[in-house]
C-alpha cells in the first residue's frame, strides 16, 4: 500500500514509461502480507530500488524534479490531496481509469463527477488521456503540467510517513522519532508525524478553532469556486487543443460551442434591456406612486402650494380646498396617518398654515428636506414639483463649489423663465446635496432669500405680478434644499430660516411589496422574507435595494435567495452612524425574524451557525470602519464592556477582551509612531471581536466614555503637582531627580521621611536631638520645596494639607491613607518651614546687600547734583527775595522800645541744598533752624507702619 | 508715627512712658536720618492741652488712656553676633528680653498743624 502511495505520488511523469512495472509493482503489492513482522526495511530497499530504477532509467527528468521540489505548492492542492488520503481503493479505479483511457480513443474529458471534485488531480490524467493521437502536443502539455505533477510527488514523502505512524522496535530510517523505553527497558521508536498531516477536514477545523469566519464567503466554497473555474479553464484549454488537433469536428463539442454563444447572446440581450438602471427605470411617476412617508409627501406639497399665490397669481384658496384635495392623493393612509399625528407634525402644520409675508410668500422660503441617502428625496422634491406645475431646475451643491457659479446659478433659475419651450412653466429650484456645499454657497443662499427691495415701501400696494416684473431682485420662486446630514455646520443659517422636514424611514412593507413588483416585472423570482431581509440589509435605502437587484439579476440569477442577498457585498452603504449607535449595535445581538437566536453568546454562537456569526461579523466590520472615529469608539467599548451581562464564570470572555484591546493598543501604536496606515484596516476587528464576546440580546446601557478623560486630567493633576515641586527644588538636587524618579521612588519614601514622631508641645521643651529632628526635618521639607497650607474643608474644619499636593501622587484610591501628623505638629512643622526659609532668605540678602547699598549711595550724591544743579534759578530767586526783606525789615524793638539784637543771624545761603525745602527754610528762621521738621499727612493714617525684620527679633 | 516719651520718676519698677502720635511724619531736613537730633518742644496749657512745636510748625492734640497698655522689651540676644543663622539649638543663654518701660497713655497729634509766622515781609 505505501509503496503504492509512493510510486502514486511519481505516477504523472514516469508513467508513461514505467506503466506496465506499475501494474506490476500494484500487483506485487497486493500480494505481500501485510503483516507487522513485515519489517519497514524491507519495503523501504524495494522502494529504493524502485528509486534507483527511476533514477537510472531517467536521469533528466530526476533533476527536473528536484529542481521542482522545493517550490511550494499551491495550498488547495494539498487540501484536496488531504481529502483523499482515506481512501486509497478509489485511486487505485482512478488509475485503472487513465489506462482504459489511454487504450481508447476518446478525447472528450472525462465526466466522471470525481473530475469536479478534484481536478487538480485530474489534470494529469487528462493530459494524458490526449497522448496517443498527439505525441507532440502531448510533450507540451505535459510540460505545462508538469508542475502540478510534481507538487503531488512533493507530497510524496509526507504520506509517507504518515502512513507508518505505529511503534517501531528499531529508529526509523527515515522521518525524525522519538525513543521510548518503559519501565521494562524495552525500548520503542515511535515515528514523528508532521502536524500538517493532523489537518483533518478544513470545516471541523474552522468550528473547532470556533472560527470567527472572517470572510463572507467560507474559504471551502471560495475554494470550490476557484476549483471550478480552473476546470472551466482546463475545459477551455482542452477544447483549444482538440480544435487545434482535429480538424475535424466533433458533432458534441459543436453543440456545446453553439450552446455556449448562444447564452452569450442571451445575456447580450440581456443587457441591452438593462442598460438603463432599474432605478431610473422604475422611478415613480406620479405623487401616488411615491414610497417616502405620507405625511412627509404631503407637508411638502403643502407648503409648494403655499407659493401658488405668488408664482401662479391665484388665490389662496380657503382652508376646506386642501382637505378635498388631500383624500384625492392619500385617501388610503389618511386614517392612520391621523392617528400618528404628533405634536411636531402639529407644529409643521401650523407652520404651513401661517400667514404669507408682506410679498406673499410663505414664511419660510426654503424647504430643507433631510435624511439618509436613498429614501427618495430627490424623487419626492421631483415629482412634487412637477405636480405642483412647475419646471424642476436642479443644481447639485456638491458640483458647484465656487460661490459666483452659485449665485449665478441661483439666480438664473429663480428669476428667469423659459419662453421658448411650449410649457411656459416658472422654476423651482432644487439644490441637491446642500450639506456638501460650502459655507460661502450657503451665505449666498441665505442672502438670496433675505433681498429686499429699496423700494418695497411705495409699491406695497402693488400686486404680485406687478412686483415680479419690476423687483426682479426679490425671491419669488420656491427652493427645495436636499440634505443627508442636517446638523452639518455650513447649514446652521439655513437651519433656522429653512421649513425643516425630516425623511423617515420607509416602511419595508411598502418597499418590499415595491421590490417584489420589480422582480416580477423583470422576471425574477424572488419571495417576500428574500426582498425583506434585502430591505434590512439596506436599511430601507430603496435604490440601494434596487440597484442591488438589478445586480444580482444582471449576474444571471433569476432566483433570488435569502443566502445570496445575504453573501452579496453591495447594497451596504457607506454612511455614518453616531456612536452610541455604533456601541449599541456592537453590544445587542441583531433582533432575528422567524429565525432561531443564538442565546448564549459564547456557547450559543455555534448552534446558531456560521453563517449568521459570518454575517454579524461583516455588519460589524462594516459598521465600524465606515464611522470612522476609531479611539472614541474602543474607549468606549473600553469602559462599557465590563458591565454588559457576562455568562461565563472563568472570566475568560473578559481576559480575552482584554487582550484584544492591548493588542488595539498595539497596533495604534504601531500606526501612529511609524505613520503605518496599512495597519489602520485590522482596527474594526477590536469592536468585532468584542461584538462576539459580549454581544447579548437586551438593550445595553451605554454610558459615554469618561474614564479616558478622566485618567488624563489626573495625570495632567499630578504632573502639575510635580512640576510645581521640581522648579523650586535648589539645583544641587534637582540635577539628581527626574519626573519619574520622583515619581516612582522618591516621595513615597520622603513622605515617610517628613512624617516622624514628634512631641505634640511647645518646640522649646524639645531636648537637642528633638531639636535636631525638627531642624533635620525643615531642611529637608525646603529642600524638596515642601511645606504644609493650612486648608479649610468643606466642613469648616482647617488642615494642614501638603503644598505641592504630592501625597495624592503616590496614593492608591482605595488603600489606607498613611500616617498623618497632628494638626499641632504641623501647624508646628508649617510655622517652623517659614521662619527658616525667611531666614535663608535674609541671608542670602545679606549676602547681596553690601554692594547693594554702596550703589545706592553712589546713586543719591548723583542725585542731589542734579538737583543742585536744577535748582538754581528757583533757588536765586528765593535768596533776593529774602536780602530784600532783611534790608527792609525794622530793627526789633522790645518793649521799651530799644532795638533787640538778633540772636542768630538767618543763615541764608549754605545750607539750603534741598530745594524742596528751600522757602520754608528762609521762612522759618525765627522758629528755629531745626534740622526736624513735620510733614502733616492729610487724611491717611498710616501711622503705624514699620519693618520689622524677623532677625530683629530673634 | 510713634515716640516713646520718658515721663515721670525713674525710680521704682519700669518707668512709665507716653507715647506720642503723630498724623504726619518726621522729616529730616538733611537726610541724615532721626537720631540724634533734637525733635522739637513738648509743652501742656494750663488746661491740660498738649502742645507740641515742631520746626515752624505748632501742634495741639490730647491726651488718651491706651485700652491695652504696651510694654518696652529690652532685646539681649543670645546669639553671637557674627553667625546667627542656627536655631539656637546648642546656645546655652538663650534670647532674653527685659522691660524697660510701660506706656499706658498716649498723646494724640491728628489736628492739622498751624505754623509759626515770626516775621512777615513788607514786600514780596
Amino acid at each position: 500500500m505505501d509503496e503504492y502511495d509512493e510510486m502514486y505520488g511519481i505516477e504523472d511523469d514516469f508513467e508513461q514509461q514505467f506503466a506496465d512495472e506499475l501494474e506490476v509493482m500494484a500487483e506485487m503489492e497486493r500480494e505481500h502480507p501485510t503483516s507487522a513482522k513485515v519489517s519497514e526495511f524491507r519495503k523501504k530497499s524495494i522502494s529504493q530500488t524502485f528509486e534507483e530504477a527511476i533514477v537510472s532509467g531517467d536521469v533528466p527528468l530526476r533533476k527536473s524534479v528536484n529542481n521542482h521540489c522545493p517550490e511550494s505548492i499551491s495550498p488547495p492542492v494539498v487540501e484536496e490531496e488531504e481529502s483523499l488520503t482515506p481512501k486509497p481503493k478509489k485511486r487505485r479505479q482512478d488509475v485503472a481509469k487513465k489506462l482504459q483511457f489511454e487504450n481508447g480513443d476518446d478525447i472528450t474529458p472525462p465526466s466522471s463527477p470525481e473530475v469536479y471534485d478534484r481536478p487538480a488531480r485530474d489534470w494529469p490524467g487528462f493530459s494524458l488521456s490526449l497522448s496517443p493521437d498527439r505525441p507532440e502536443a502531448t510533450k507540451i502539455t505535459a510540460n505545462v503540467l508538469d508542475i502540478s505533477g510534481l507538487a503531488t510527488l512533493q507530497e510524496s514523502p509526507k504520506r509517507d510517513s504518515a502512513a507508518r505512524r505505529h511503534v517501531q522496535k528499531r529508529p526509523p530510517a527515515i522521518g525524525d522519532y522519538i525513543t521510548v523505553t518503559d519501565s521494562m527497558g524495552n525500548r520503542v521508536y515511535l515515528n514523528k508525524k508532521e502536524d500538517e498531516e493532523k489537518v483533518p477536514d478544513p470545516r471541523a477545523f474552522r468550528n473547532s478553532l470556533n472560527g470567527l469566519g472572517l470572510l463572507a464567503v467560507p474559504i471551502e466554497v471560495l475554494k470550490e469556486q476557484i476549483a471550478e473555474r480552473r476546470h472551466r479553464q482546463v475545459m477551455e484549454e482542452s477544447q483549444r487543443l482538440t480544435e487545434l488537433m482535429n480538424s475535424g469536428i466533433d458533432s458534441e463539442l459543436l453543440a456545446e460551442e453553439q450552446a455556449d454563444s448562444g447564452v452569450d447572446g442571451d445575456s447580450g440581450e440581456d443587457e441591452g434591456s438593462s442598460s438603463r438602471l432599474w432605478v431610473d427605470q422604475f422611478s415613480p411617476q406620479h405623487y401616488t406612486d411615491l414610497l417616502s412617508d405620507d405625511f412627509t409627501n404631503r407637508c411638502l406639497l403643502k407648503w409648494l402650494k403655499l407659493w401658488d399665490t405668488v408664482v401662479f397669481g391665484r388665490e389662496r384658496k380657503p382652508r376646506s380646498a386642501p382637505a378635498d384635495v388631500r383624500p384625492n392623493f392619500t385617501n388610503a393612509q389618511n386614517q392612520n396617518q391621523s392617528q400618528r399625528f404628533k405634536t411636531k407634525s402639529q407644529m409643521t402644520e401650523e407652520i404651513l398654515e401661517a400667514e404669507l409675508d408682506q410679498y406673499k410668500r410663505p414664511k419660510f422660503k426654503v424647504a430643507l428636506l433631510s435624511g439618509p441617502p436613498g429614501l427618495g428625496k430627490t424623487t419626492l422634491a421631483h415629482i412634487i414639483a412637477k405636480h405642483a406645475g412647475y419646471n424642476v431646475v436642479e443644481i447639485n451643491a456638491s458640483d458647484d463649489r465656487s460661490a459666483e457659479l452659485f449665485q449665478k446659478r441661483i439666480d438664473t433659475a429663480t428669476q428667469m423663465k423659459s419662453v421658448l419651450g411650449a410649457n411656459e412653466k416658472p422654476n423651482c429650484l432644487i439644490i441637491d446635496e446642500i450639506d456638501g456645499a460650502p459655507a460661502a454657497a450657503i451665505n449666498i443662499l441665505l442672502a438670496t432669500l433675505n433681498r429686499k427691495d429699496s423700494k418695497e415701501g411705495e409699491e406695497s400696494g402693488a400686486n404680485a405680478l406687478k412686483k415680479k416684473k419690476k423687483k426682479q431682485s426679490v425671491l419669488l420662486r420656491p427652493i427645495i434644499c436636499i440634505c443627508n446630514d442636517l446638523y452639518v455646520p455650513a447649514l446652521r443659517p439655513l437651519r433656522q430660516q429653512a421649513f425643516l422636514l425630516a425623511f423617515p424611514q420607509t416602511v419595508p412593507s411598502r418597499l418590499a411589496q415595491r421590490l417584489a413588483e420589480i422582480t416580477r416585472r423583470q422576471g425574477m423570482k424572488a419571495d417576500t422574507g428574500t426582498l425583506m431581509a434585502l430591505c434590512e440589509k439596506t436599511d430601507n435605502d430603496i435604490r440601494s435595494c434596487i440597484n442591488t437587484l438589478q445586480f444580482l439579476h444582471s449576474r444571471g440569477q433569476k432566483h433570488l435567495d435569502q443566502r445570496s442577498v445575504n453573501s452579496v457585498s453591495v447594497g451596504l452603504k457607506d454612511q455614518n452612524k453616531g456612536l452610541f449607535s455604533v456601541w449599541q449595535e456592537i453590544f445587542q445581538l441583531p433582533r432575528l425574524k422567524r429565525k432561531r437566536i443564538g442565546g448564549d453568546p459564547f456557547g450559543g454562537f455555534n448552534e446558531a451557525g456560521p453563517k449568521d456569526g459570518a454575517q454579524r461579523l461583516q455588519h460589524i466590520l462594516h459598521l465600524v470602519s465606515s464611522n470612522g472615529e476609531h479611539e472614541k469608539l474602543t474607549q468606549g467599548l473600553y469602559d462599557n464592556f465590563l458591565s454588559m451581562k457576562l455568562k461565563d464564570p472563568g472570566m475568560l470572555g473578559v481576559c480575552t477582551g482584554l487582550d484584544w484591546l492591548c493588542f488595539s493598543d498595539l497596533l495604534n501604536e504601531c500606526v501612529l509612531h511609524g505613520q503605518n496606515y496599512s495597519l489602520m484596516r485590522y482596527f474594526p476587528f477590536l469592536p468585532a471581536a468584542f461584538h462576539h464576546l459580549y454581544a447579548a440580546n437586551s438593550v445595553p446601557r451605554i454610558n459615554y466614555p469618561h474614564s479616558h478623560y478622566e485618567a488624563f486630567t489626573k495625570t495632567q493633576h499630578t504632573k502639575n503637582a510635580l512640576v510645581a515641586m521640581l522648579n523650586d527644588i535648589p539645583p544641587a538636587i534637582q540635577n539628581r531627580i527626574s519626573m519619574s524618579g520622583l515619581c516612582l521612588d522618591i516621595i513615597s519614601l520622603l513622605l515617610e521621611l517628613i512624617s516622624p514622631k514628634l512631641r505634640p508641645v511647645n518646640p522649646q521643651l524639645y531636648s537637642t536631638r528633638e531639636k535636631q529632628q525638627l531642624y533635620d526635618l525643615i531642611d529637608t521639607m525646603i529642600n524638596y520645596n515642601l511645606t504644609y497650607r493650612q486648608d479649610r474643608t468643606p466642613e469648616g474644619q482647617y488642615t494642614y494639607v501638603l503644598e505641592p499636593n504630592v501625597e495624592d501622587v503616590v496614593h492608591f484610591p482605595g488603600l489606607p491613607p498613611r500616617r498623618q501628623l497632628t494638626y499641632q505638629v504641623k501647624q508646628l512643622i508649617a510655622r517652623e518651614t517659614e521662619l527658616e526659609r525667611m531666614r535663608r532668605m535674609e541671608k542670602a540678602k545679606q549676602k547681596q546687600n553690601p554692594q547693594k547699598t554702596e550703589a545706592v549711595n553712589k546713586d543719591q550724591e548723583k542725585k542731589t547734583e542734579v538737583k543742585k544743579q536744577t535748582s538754581r534759578n528757583h533757588q536765586q530767586r528765593l535768596e533776593n527775595i529774602v536780602k530784600q526783606t532783611v534790608v527792609e525789615s525794622r530793627p526789633e524793638l522790645d518793649f521799651f522800645g530799644r532795638a533787640i539784637v538778633p540772636k542768630e543771624k538767618p543763615v541764608v545761603t549754605t545750607t539750603s541744598e534741598d530745594g524742596k525745602g528751600g522757602g520754608v527754610v528762609h521762612i522759618g528762621k525765627a522758629v528755629g533752624n531745626s534740622d526736624v521738621w513735620f510733614r502733616f499727612n492729610e487724611g491717611v493714617s498710616n501711622a503705624v507702619r514699620r519693618n520689622v525684620y524677623i532677625r530683629e527679633l530673634l | 508715627m510713634f515716640f516713646g516719651v520718658s515721663c515721670s520718676k525713674a525710680g521704682e519698677g519700669p518707668a512709665e512712658w507716653l507715647l506720642v502720635e503723630l498724623q504726619g511724619e518726621m522729616v529730616s531736613r538733611q537726610n541724615t536720618g532721626l537720631a540724634g537730633n533734637l525733635m522739637g518742644d513738648l509743652h501742656y496749657t494750663k488746661e491740660g492741652v498738649p502742645v507740641l512745636i515742631v520746626g515752624h510748625h505748632i501742634l495741639y492734640g490730647k491726651q488718651v488712656k491706651l485700652e491695652k497698655p504696651f510694654a518696652v522689651l529690652m532685646k539681649h540676644s543670645g546669639l553671637p553676633q557674627n553667625e546667627d543663622d542656627a536655631m539656637e539649638t546648642n546656645q546655652e543663654n538663650p534670647t532674653f528680653y527685659t522691660v524697660s518701660a510701660l506706656i499706658k497713655k498716649k498723646l494724640i497729634f491728628k489736628t492739622r498743624p498751624k505754623p509759626i509766622i515770626t516775621n512777615v515781609p513788607k514786600k514780596v
